[in-house]
């Protein structure tokens, strides 16, 4: 029985490209208002996940009940060569949108994501990150039931993606749409999702909110995916921390040495290694030198067992 | 060259004056072209689209088939098409050999690979993520193909040139089809074979140049509307 706001579900889905299975007995569901991450490394199957959850892709086993029309928005932002406004008045006609609502709709699409005023430049006379806005834009215009967006942010500087990330975060916000986003960096699933579905190898390994997971990774694969970098063992237990759980405090009761000093943009970030094991920090200028012995801190982290730790599943 | 020169004197005021039997080739040529260009582009675009675009099994096949047939020599077609509408031929009955639609039927089944290999090719050109996405969010059929046409334009265009030069300037198929009878059935390239093969060369420099004008014209006006895109736009503005 599909529970009312489900717009989308898949079952135990698995999806081949060629003979190879790339997506595994992914079972997930997508319900109305929320935006949800699809978060993993480069050829977890994110995309063929998506493929099949559009129906752009076969099924080799499993089922995806869609309740609703799914729009999706491909990773290349391939526009017309026409105007940024016919751009997105084609998309409306080919979702079948009368003709008359088009252009209000279309307009409306561009101001959400800031690019109103580029409605009638050429739309090759565009950069790369107005080319996503428009993309974007596109996408949503079409007032879809389901969107599922395929690294909407992909290949932009750092400045560009931010901004657009920004204007993104309120755009794709709708009560009644459910949103995938597939996204490759932490950072813009944490700007974006509710919820984060973390795919490994082919394989669903967490979904929850992105503060739960970050606070409790269920597993020692999906910790170091987000960013879970420093190890300390105590013999039956497995410390794994995030930069952010490591503080430099000269009462800490940890002694570490600095075995590496990497800058970055307000400071530095040190690899700290310490008798159990190693850790980073970041730490703010002036910070400690190569070789200095600092005192430290841990607050926080994700405990598992050595013996989970070191099996050859959780090491990948 | 002095032989070039005598000759030359004497074509310009053929062509000056309007000459009856060079205005009815330049007429009848105009027409070939006009009629076989417009048919090839009538059957060739759409296989051109479902080659460009076609997901279906053996569609590298057809594509480099069509590749193939621009290399396709156009005496052999002659000769074929000969062979089946000979008056003992399957197509005897038609009566079409030595006639002016058995020119126009050679020269389009000569400009078709051209429209065909170049137009697909220009389709397969275009950014697969722009066909994708218009599948992805609905489009039908046929705003697909629109979407193609419109975006390849550059492409088409330079198919149907293509396709439009070989209906001006083939001699072999259009001989063996309609005999290259004086006055009836000549197109300018094979009027100029015709009279250089009688050794009136003053004629043939007339009518070599009045070919050289009108390719160049034509030609250089299609240029114009593919860089524009023009012509094109104006009939896909429906599609948004």
């Amino acid at each position: 029985m599909t529970e009312p706001d489900v717009l989308l579900r898949c079952e135990q889905l698995s999806v081949r490209r060629g003979r190879r299975e790339v997506v595994r007995e992914v079972s997930a569901e997508l319900r109305a208002g929320e935006i949800v991450a699809l978060l993993g490394p480069n050829g977890a199957g994110k995309s063929t996940l998506l493929d099949a959850l559009a129906g752009a892709l076969p099924v080799a086993r499993g089922r995806v009940e869609r309740h609703g029309r799914v729009a999706v928005a491909l990773q290349s932002p391939d526009l017309a060569r026409r105007t940024v406004l016919a751009n997105v008045t084609l998309a409306l006609a080919w979702w079948g949108v009368p003709r008359a609502e088009r252009a209000g709709r279309a307009r409306e699409a561009l101001r959400a994501m800031g690019a109103e005023h580029l409605a009638e430049r050429a739309a090759g006379a565009l950069s790369g990150g107005e080319r996503r806005r428009v993309h974007i834009a596109r996408a949503i215009a079409v007032r879809s039931d389901v969107l599922l967006l395929d690294e909407p942010f992909a290949g932009l500087d750092a400045e560009v993606r931010a901004s657009l990330l920004e204007d993104a975060v309120s755009a794709l916000r709708s009560a009644t749409r459910a949103t995938l986003v597939v996204v490759h960096d932490r950072a813009e699933a944490w700007a974006l999702a509710d919820r984060l579905l973390i795919l490994i190898d082919g394989r669903l390994v967490a979904s929850g909110s992105p503060r739960e997971l970050l606070e409790q990774p269920p597993t020692v694969e999906v910790a170091r995916f987000l960013g879970f970098d420093g190890e300390l063992d105590d013999g039956s237990e497995l410390l794994l921390t995030r930069p952010a759980h490591v503080v430099l405090d000269p009462s800490g009761p940890l002694e570490a040495r600095v075995t590496r000093v990497i800058p970055v943009e307000d400071g530095a970030r040190l690899e700290l290694q310490l008798d159990r094991g190693r850790v980073y920090a970041v730490a703010a200028l002036p910070s400690p030198g190569l070789g200095q012995s600092v005192p430290l801190r841990v607050e926080g982290g994700a405990r598992f067992p050595v013996a989970e730790a070191r099996s050859p599943v959780a090491s990948g | 060259m002095r032989l070039i020169w005598d000759e030359l004197r004497v074509a310009f005021p053929l062509i000056w004056h309007g000459n009856p039997y060079l205005m009815s080739i330049i007429g009848f040529t105009l027409e070939v072209a006009a009629i076989a260009t417009a048919a090839a582009a009538v059957i060739g675009l759409p296989i051109g689209l479902a080659l460009g675009l076609g997901r279906f099994r053996g569609r590298n096949v057809l594509r480099a088939l069509a590749n193939a047939s621009l290399a396709l020599p156009p005496v052999l077609v002659g000769a074929i098409l000969f062979l089946l509408l000979t008056p003992q031929a399957p197509f005897g009955s038609l009566q079409l050999i030595w006639t002016r639609q058995a020119v126009i039927i050679a020269q389009t089944i000569l400009a078709l690979p051209f429209i065909v290999a170049l137009s697909a090719a220009a389709i397969q050109a275009l950014p697969p993520g722009l066909l994708s996405q218009a599948r992805l969010l609905g489009a039908s059929r046929w705003q697909l193909w629109r979407l193609a046409l419109r975006e390849a334009r550059i492409g088409v265009i330079a198919a149907v040139i293509a396709g439009l030069g070989t209906a001006l300037s083939e001699v072999a198929a259009v001989t063996i089809l309609g005999g290259n009878i004086y006055g009836h059935d000549q197109t300018l390239a094979s009027a100029t074979f015709f009279e250089v093969d009688a050794a009136h060369y003053a004629d043939a420099v007339a009518i070599a140049i009045v070919l050289i004008a009108m390719i160049l014209i034509l030609m250089c006006g299609l240029g114009v509307l593919q860089q524009q895109g023009g012509g094109i736009r104006m009939r896909f503005r429906s599609a948004t």
